[in-house]
């Protein structure tokens, strides 16, 4: 008997998991999923968990990626409002919200209405890019000006507009982001650049030697107008020192007065020690004193 | 139902043996051996569904597991490292693997010119034509109109794997298509002296603070580690860029000269005033204290002077005069000519004073 109960239990389980795998399928976190009672979308499912289906032909699930998906247009070109011409693309991240009304409008099988719907995203994406830009300077796209900067609004315009697009179509997809993936300009456009540019380099390249050269001078000559003006301020402090000690000198004078004639004498000594004080050749005959000792001594003077 | 034949059929063999034909036992060994087949296969069809849930995870993959379509777990711990893990089989769990390691990294892809890894390790790029092809070449459009190459490589971590995972195809194509929006929307309000030498920290931190926005408000479920941007003249005006450079570098060299030099003079200048008035006070003083020795050496002669006038001068003047013989170089004595003609002198003024003779080194 025990023998037999084990073998019930065993095969039971593998009824029960045959079962599940006939009547059970699950959505994932990542799915949405559309269940079709033959052929026609009955219920919309996207909470993931375990769902009861009748088996194929009765019921069908077509489960679909409900995660943001990436897609770019092409890089193509369009005129701005000042007739510029720019060449943008865009990236956006989409998916699908009500897929239901996704597997109405593209039918089949995701590997098909992916395409599809990609296809049908990338027409909308081309005319409300053209709109926008069209309706901006080339300013409104660069600009050191952050308030005349438009970059964000027009990134805004272009996705409300798709997502008003999409939602009066029922399509079944929403935009979640959108953004420009590339800013360029026609090749020949750029070779005008690069000559605007060069020019605005020499430009550049000649105000900094201008520059250079009298900014430096203006610091020099500062420079030294200043230190002569501090040269100047300090000979005109000597002057007055000198002056001070002259007439601070000048106050010894009646002290001179008193005897004018030894002064004088005093200030001949003095004279001649100053003059004759070194490095000096003096010549002097016997007339001079003390010299005048000499006088009527034997000389042996040529001729005798 | 087919417990209870083999039941019977048991039950018979028993009551009577004798009355079984070969025939039909053979057919009853043959009946029990294949249900212990029947049911060994069937242990092993439940095993086997078990075992089924084993599954591995490689090195630089991560795994979750969905129970009835739920990552099970919270947070960061959905995440399966490698190794060894067991989960129900299908259709109770699934385990769904990422290729994704710790530091995820991207690159933009649409600022820079057209190069080769291979071109830009050996440092043999093309030289720029003269223009460039928007098919190939990519740029960003700065604020003042220039064409800058401007590219930048982000490294973040997955902050939320749920919402990275299950909620983005490709997260990390998002992010990239971020970085490479930064870009030009940062490059669109940047100067290119700005974007290029001026402030490079500057547009950087921009380009940073942008992915950062894009990806809080696309809610990637990342954390932005950091960024870094790389930006550079077009290949075509890279001599001209660098002269510019050059000429600025000049220019401050010049003011730099220009204030050492200013340095100088004002410190020279200073330097000489201050000679100045020292010497001039200097001076003064010694004038006047030398006046003032002389005063007093006056009033101290002057008794002296008083007494015996002529006396006072021929002491003084010998005094001074045997001074004077002493400090002179040449004297030369000259005594009166006999007939009391005055002496005829020449003389030669400004005497080169006799070099010495250099000694030959050997």
């Amino acid at each position: 008997m025990k023998r037999n109960t084990l073998t019930i239990v065993i095969g039971a389980v593998l009824v029960v998991i045959f079962a599940l795998l006939l009547f059970t399928f699950q959505v994932r976190q990542s799915e949405v999923a559309v269940v079709a009672t033959f052929g026609k979308p009955t219920s919309n499912l996207t909470e993931p968990k375990l769902y009861f289906k009748w088996p194929w032909p009765i019921q069908k699930v077509y489960k679909y990626d409900q995660r943001v998906q990436n897609f770019e247009d092409k890089f193509s070109q369009t005129l701005t409002a000042d007739s510029s011409m720019l060449l943008t693309s865009v990236y956006v991240g989409w998916k699908i919200s009500d897929a239901g009304q996704f597997l109405e409008r593209f039918p089949g099988d995701p590997s098909v209405s992916l395409p599809n719907a990609q296809s049908k995203l990338e027409g909308m994406l081309r005319t409300a890019k053209s709109a926008a830009v069209g309706r901006h300077p080339l300013s409104d796209f660069v600009n050191a000006n952050p308030q005349d900067l438009k970059f964000d609004e027009i990134e805004n315009e272009i996705e409300q507009s798709v997502q008003d697009d999409l939602r009066t179509n029922n399509y079944g997809i929403e935009l979640e982001f959108l953004g420009f993936k590339k800013i360029g300009l026609p090749e020949s456009v750029t070779q005008t650049v690069f000559a605007r540019m060069t020019s605005e380099r020499q430009v550049l390249i000649s105000l900094a030697e201008n520059t250079g050269k009298s900014e430096a001078q203006k610091i020099q000559s500062a420079a030294d107008a200043e230190s002569a003006k501090t040269i100047a301020n300090a000979q005109a402090t000597a002057t007055r020192i000198r002056a001070e000690g002259e007439a601070e000198a000048a106050k010894t004078l009646p002290i001179f007065e008193q005897n004018p004639d030894l002064a004088v004498f005093l200030l001949r000594i003095d004279a001649i020690k100053q003059s004759l004080n070194q490095r000096s050749t003096l010549f002097f005959d016997e007339r001079i004193p003390p010299f005048d000792l000499f006088r009527n001594m034997p000389t042996n003077a040529p001729g005798q | 139902m087919i417990m209870s034949d083999e039941h019977d059929h048991h039950h018979h063999g028993h009551e009577a043996p004798e009355a079984l034909d070969a025939g039909s036992q053979a057919l009853a060994e043959a009946l029990g051996s294949s249900f212990a087949i029947v049911k060994i296969v069937m242990v092993l069809m439940v095993l086997a569904f078990f075992g089924s849930g084993f599954f591995q995870v490689g090195p630089s993959e991560k795994a979750v597991i969905l129970r009835f379509g739920r990552p099970v777990g919270e947070g960061k711990s959905v995440l399966l490292g490698p190794g060894l893990h067991w989960s129900f089989p299908y259709p109770i769990d699934e385990v769904v693997k990422i290729p994704i390691t710790e530091i995820q990294k991207v690159t933009s892809t649409t600022g820079w010119y057209f190069t080769t890894p291979e071109q830009e390790l050996s440092g043999e790029e093309l030289p720029g034509g003269a223009s460039l092809n928007p098919a190939i070449d990519g740029y960003a459009i700065t604020a003042d109109r220039n064409i800058v190459h401007t590219r930048a490589t982000l490294n973040y971590h997955i902050d939320d794997p749920i919402q990275y995972i299950f909620n983005f195809a490709s997260a990390s194509n998002s992010i990239q298509n971020a970085l490479n929006n930064a870009l030009l929307y940062t490059a669109a309000k940047f100067n290119v002296d700005d974007i290029l030498t001026r402030d490079v920290a500057g547009f950087q931190d921009a380009v940073q603070g942008r992915v950062t926005d894009l990806t809080d408000k696309e809610n990637l479920g990342i954390i932005i580690d950091n960024c870094q941007v790389q930006s550079v003249a077009p290949r075509q005006l890279q001599d001209v860029f660098a002269r510019v450079t050059e000429a600025q570098q000049n220019q401050s060299k010049q003011i730099n000269d220009a204030n050492t030099y200013r340095d100088k003079t004002l410190l020279n200048g200073a330097a000489q005033a201050s000679a100045i008035t020292i010497e001039a006070a200097t001076a003064s003083t010694n004038y006047v204290k030398g006046i003032q020795a002389d005063a007093k050496a006056f009033t101290d002669l002057l008794p002296a002077f008083d007494m015996n006038r002529n006396l006072f001068a021929q002491q003084k003047l010998a005094e001074t005069m045997a001074q004077v013989l002493t400090n002179v170089q040449d004297k030369f004595f000259l005594p009166q000519r006999a007939d009391g003609q005055p002496r005829e002198l020449r003389l030669q003024i400004n005497r080169e004073p006799p070099e010495p003779k250099p000694t030959a080194n050997p």
